[in-house]
């Protein structure tokens, strides 16, 4: 019989063996969490790459805040649309939505495609609606209890939803429901009357052709433009959008990754004891005259079988799971997505087989190397393994595959760095528990004391469970915690009266009757500020970015234009930290916001200079301040002193508390002012929230792997004791122990271990948290008090039963049986 | 390889056998100068006292071990010259082991224990010989049973019939009676006795039993490591 059969044969017959579940368990569990994320990201960046210049839309994008009206020559087929914000009506309903005024030639490349009804596959058409109608996507049609069919109204003017938006280019999936996409024509956007002088646009100009003319016309097109306007290829665009996802990505594969690393400890440990309990079988086969090549090929093809089975079914499991994150990231996108690559499988695959091998070969070296004579001598030792080398080995198998998948060795260090970091201190913190679980265990009795005894001489297998489980309840814990906690605790921290909505794009001949119809309705509101957009552009007449540091320039607050107002009157919530407020003085004097001029390196008397629309302004900075930004008011990084920008188009904001018997008053706003712009913090916040779900919902997903992974370690570390607790049941039961006191120090040893798990697992999340509400949000840390209750809930459960199931049989056994089996 | 006529070559032979332990307290003798010459088909009993040597001699008349000093011929090779593979392919199918322990595999059945070293040799008639040798020792109703669920002496039944089921020409016995009681131990012998004259094999085993010592045509007892001859009873 040659020994790959008699390899198979072998491995048919011990398959129900507690080591090889676990290794498979365990080996399906990392391979199906690193599967799961490379098909999605696998779809994703194909889904970017197959759209090409669809992606634009065109084959080259000019986006300029106004008009363009001179263009150098060419022959290329062009399209233009205007991009604007407003508010459509039905009823007492209304929604914030992004128009697009489009023309007949809209798109240039790639289609857009118009269905009767949300979630059909709808017929590709021109985006060009017929006369009086628009296409709205379909999360819009719910928020305004509206369907196809129906008169909706925007600005002043009204007109019928005539289908649904399926897909245009450059859309990969509403994850931001904030403003849902309206497709309008481009000659009946002057009828609205939402566009006023100061409104917020983006003119579109799109263009298709030949690559040499295309490159002709951009070269000539460059230096035309200012520092307001952005010429995008079609490739930059997808490539930004996809560098965005790329990086996105690497976190995402690296919480993959987490969970490889808990599955490989468990596998590590399990191929131990796999090792160690066919040391006997090993030197039988030698003695029958296996030699050390044929005992490696039986081994191999075990270790393979098992390693491509693990895989296999992780990868299935993984694109079975991956279809529901889609769902979960990408609700609207997730059927458009291309089919699973074939790219991941092989990821998945070498990884499965890489951490098999790095963390179960220096086990099976060992069994191949026996000694014979072991068959006669059953006190020879098998040769010593050290557990370092398998964690040495399998931890280098590890990194290179980390190092591989993320491509990013900064990232791979950092990485091992923290998860080395939080390693340590988590061994650190679970031998400092059972240091502490030593003076309970000397007050308690009966088997609660053997219970405990047993969890601190094994000290080295409970630190590795109570690590491995405390690591995958804290990640758990702590994201649910983000996700519930951060929003509702700043929420709360807001006084009841603070703003909860934003009136923007007042126009000026509208700003008397604003403020009267709010008075009217006794609406307590902010001042209006006049709102003007401009871009930072030059300190003391040099270029803003040549004044800065090199890793300083590549700055939020430089890269697009920002929001410019005058008042005289200091802003509630303002404080001056250096010079002096300019008042009502009406000369060229700015107030700069603290942070910015931190970042930017400005100093009272700096002068500085704004590109607004296609006119350049320049101001002294007279004072510096401190904003509150989460008061909910308007905040403006700049404010000039008055009349400085009163030759500039401007329309305005102002922030008003609307309470909740007055929201009856909203409807009415909208229709009497259809032009403005009403946000409601709320439903800001809601969709934040909402998206923030979502994607936190996603690795929620994933972290279910981790915690798999982790109860796998946990197995791994019971079954490798398993022997020694079986010798130790007996001798108990032969000294007269009962079963159901086996039963009772087995449960309190897993119990209390869970609920180490789950203590320790809260005091990090809560750590963390405190953390990160005080660097992020700047809010006090706060206990969680039902996070102590559930967390080492939890983590008694999980590993109490987990430990129970593994360990059990040991209750089971007659001691007469029991002895002979161990004979 | 084989000796052209079995009866005149010893099939087994030790000259000026020596083994050593290296320990803290200098090189321990094991065995030393042990002389032996084992005919084909010849039953030879090596007895003597607990840490005598008994097992150490045995594990390298087998080759499972090499000697500190000495040379040492196993089915007429010098197993000096042979490394560990080279031995263990020598070992293949010619040489069947009993074990104080018994040594099954606990995941296979007693008829796939027997199959084990069958399939290992490559035989065509596997299952049908592992039937055969079940049935030889008369536990054919628990060929589906794992050595867990059978009796000491069945087990041992088993692993005599998996020591003869290639057969072998020569079986090494480490204690067989060893883990038994009395009786289950009497009638193991008689089995063990009755199948090596039916297949005509050398017998080498190692006992402190002297009824089972006894019923061999030569014995040799150790003493710390050195050998006596004992005349036969």
């Amino acid at each position: 019989m040659n020994f790959v059969r008699l390899g198979l044969w072998l491995l048919r017959r011990e398959r129900s063996s507690g080591e090889w579940r676990v290794l498979l368990l365990a080996l399906i569990i990392g391979v199906g969490s690193v599967a799961t994320t490379g098909f999605l990201g696998d779809r994703i960046k194909r889904a970017m790459s197959e759209q090409g210049a669809n992606f634009l839309g065109a084959d080259l994008l000019v986006s300029s805040p106004r008009p363009i009206t001179h263009w150098p020559q060419h022959a290329l087929a062009t399209s233009r649309a205007i991009e604007f914000t407003s508010m459509v009506a039905q009823g007492d309903a209304f929604q914030l939505a992004t128009l697009r005024a489009v023309d007949a030639a809209y798109p240039l490349r790639g289609s857009v495609r118009i269905a009767a009804r949300p979630f059909e596959p709808g017929v590709a058409r021109p985006a060009l609606p017929p006369r009086g109608s628009i296409y709205v996507d379909g999360t819009l049609l719910p928020l305004l209890n509206a369907q196809v069919g129906d008169r909706v109204q925007i600005g002043e003017a009204p007109f019928t939803i005539a289908g649904v938006v399926a897909e245009e280019p450059g859309q990969l999936g509403g994850v931001f429901g904030l403003a849902p996409r309206v497709f309008l024509r481009a000659d009946e956007v002057a009828a609205t009357r939402v566009l006023q002088p100061g409104s917020r646009v983006s003119y579109l100009y799109q263009f298709a052709g030949e690559a040499k003319p295309l490159a002709v016309f951009g070269a000539a097109l460059k230096p035309a433009l200012d520092s307001t306007q952005r010429l995008i290829g079609s490739r930059e665009g997808v490539e930004t959008l996809r560098g965005a996802f790329v990086n996105a990505d690497k976190y995402i594969q690296l919480t993959a990754l987490v969970s490889l690393l808990l599955s490989v400890a468990a596998i590590a440990i399990a191929a131990h004891r796999h090792a160690l309990r066919h040391y006997d079988q090993a030197a039988l086969l030698r003695c029958f005259g296996a030699t050390t090549a044929q005992l490696r090929t039986l081994y191999a093809v075990q270790l393979l079988t098992l390693g491509l089975l693990g895989s296999l079914l992780g990868i299935a499991i993984g694109a079975a799971m991956q279809q529901g994150l889609a769902l979960m990231i990408l609700p609207d996108a997730a059927t458009r997505l291309p089919a699973l690559g074939s790219a991941p499988v092989g990821v998945a695959l070498v990884s499965g087989l890489l951490a098999l091998a790095g963390a179960s070969l220096p086990a099976l070296l060992r069994l191949i190397r026996v000694s014979p004579l072991r068959v006669l001598r059953r006190e020879l030792p098998p040769l010593p393994l050290a557990a370092w080398i398998s964690v040495a080995v399998s931890g280098s198998a590890l990194l290179a595959l980390v190092a591989w998948v993320a491509d990013d060795a900064k990232l791979v260090a950092v990485f091992v760095g923290a998860l080395a970091g939080l390693a340590a201190v988590l061994v650190l913190l679970a031998r400092l528990t059972l240091l502490g679980g030593q003076a309970v265990q000397k007050l308690s009795h009966g088997p609660l004391r053997f219970g405990l005894a047993q969890l601190l001489r094994h000290r080295f297998d409970s630190t590795v469970q109570l690590g491995a489980f405390t690591l995958a309840l804290f990640l758990v814990a702590l994201l649910a915690l983000v996700r519930s906690d951060l929003v509702d605790s700043w929420r709360a921290q807001l006084p009841p009266d603070a703003p909860n909505y934003f009136l923007v794009n007042i126009a000026p001949q509208q700003q008397a009757d604003v403020a009267a119809f709010l008075q009217q309705h006794r609406l307590q509101a902010s001042a209006l500020y006049p709102m003007v957009r401009g871009r930072l552009v030059s300190k003391n007449d040099a270029p803003i970015a040549a004044t800065l540091p090199p890793e300083a320039r590549d700055n939020a607050t430089l890269r697009r234009e920002l929001n410019l107002t005058w008042t005289a009157t200091l802003p509630a919530n303002n404080v001056i930290l250096a010079g002096q407020w300019h008042g009502s003085q009406r000369s060229a004097i700015i107030s700069v916001e603290s942070g910015m001029a931190e970042r930017l390196k400005l100093a009272v008397g700096d002068s500085l200079g704004f590109q607004v629309g296609d006119q350049m302004l320049s101001a002294r900075i007279g004072s510096i301040r401190s904003v509150k930004w989460d008061s909910m008011q308007p905040n403006f990084f700049v404010i000039f002193a008055p009349g400085q920008l009163d030759a500039l188009p401007a329309s305005a904001i102002a922030s008003v508390h609307v309470s909740a018997n007055q929201a009856g008053v909203l409807p009415g706003f909208v229709k009497a002012f259809p032009g403005i712009t009403v946000l409601a913090l709320d439903k800001l916040i809601a969709n934040i929230e909402a998206v923030f779900a979502q994607i936190i919902g996603a690795i929620q997903l994933l972290l279910g792997f981790l915690l798999a992974a982790g109860m796998a370690v946990v197995v791994a570390t019971l079954l490798a004791s398993l022997d020694a607790r079986q010798q130790e049941a007996v001798l108990l039961r032969t000294l007269g122990a009962q079963r159901a006191w086996l039963a009772k120090s087995l449960w309190s040893e897993f119990i209390a271990l869970g609920l180490l798990a789950g203590l320790l697992a809260s005091v990090c999340a809560e750590i963390a948290m405190a953390l990160i509400a005080h660097r992020l949000f700047e809010l006090p840390p706060r206990p969680h008090p039902w996070l102590w209750l559930v967390l080492p809930t939890a983590g008694a459960l999980l590993v109490g039963l987990s430990g129970w199931l593994t360990t059990r049989q040991i209750t089971r056994v007659p001691p007469m049986q029991s002895i002979r089996a161990l004979g | 390889m084989t000796p052209t006529d079995p009866a005149q070559f010893p099939i087994v032979a030790a000259r000026a056998l020596s083994q050593r332990v290296a320990t803290a307290d200098g090189p321990l003798v094991i065995l030393s100068e042990v002389e032996l010459a084992v005919k084909a088909g010849e039953t030879l009993a090596i007895t003597g006292a607990s840490g005598s040597g008994k097992s150490t001699l045995l594990g390298l008349l087998a080759g499972l071990d090499q000697p500190s000093s000495g040379e040492l011929f196993l089915l007429g090779q010098n197993l000096n010259a042979l490394d560990e593979d080279a031995r263990a392919r020598l070992r293949a199918g010619r040489i069947g082991f009993v074990f104080q322990s018994f040594q099954l595999l606990p995941a296979l059945t007693a008829l796939e224990n027997i199959l084990l070293p069958l399939e290992l040799a490559g035989r065509p008639d596997a299952r049908e010989r592992a039937a055969h040798w079940l049935d030889r020792v008369g536990i054919t109703a628990r060929a589906g049973h794992t050595p867990r669920q059978l009796s000491g002496g069945e087990q041992q039944r088993v692993a005599i019939a998996r020591a003869f089921a290639t057969d072998p020409e020569i079986v090494f016995a480490d204690e067989p009676t060893g883990n038994l009681d009395a009786d289950t131990g009497a009638r193991i012998i008689d089995l063990l006795f009755e199948l090596n004259a039916s297949a005509h094999t050398t017998l080498i085993l190692v006992t402190h039993d002297d009824a089972l010592a006894a019923r061999c045509q030569r014995r040799i007892h150790l003493v710390a490591g050195r050998m006596n001859e004992v005349a036969a009873a």
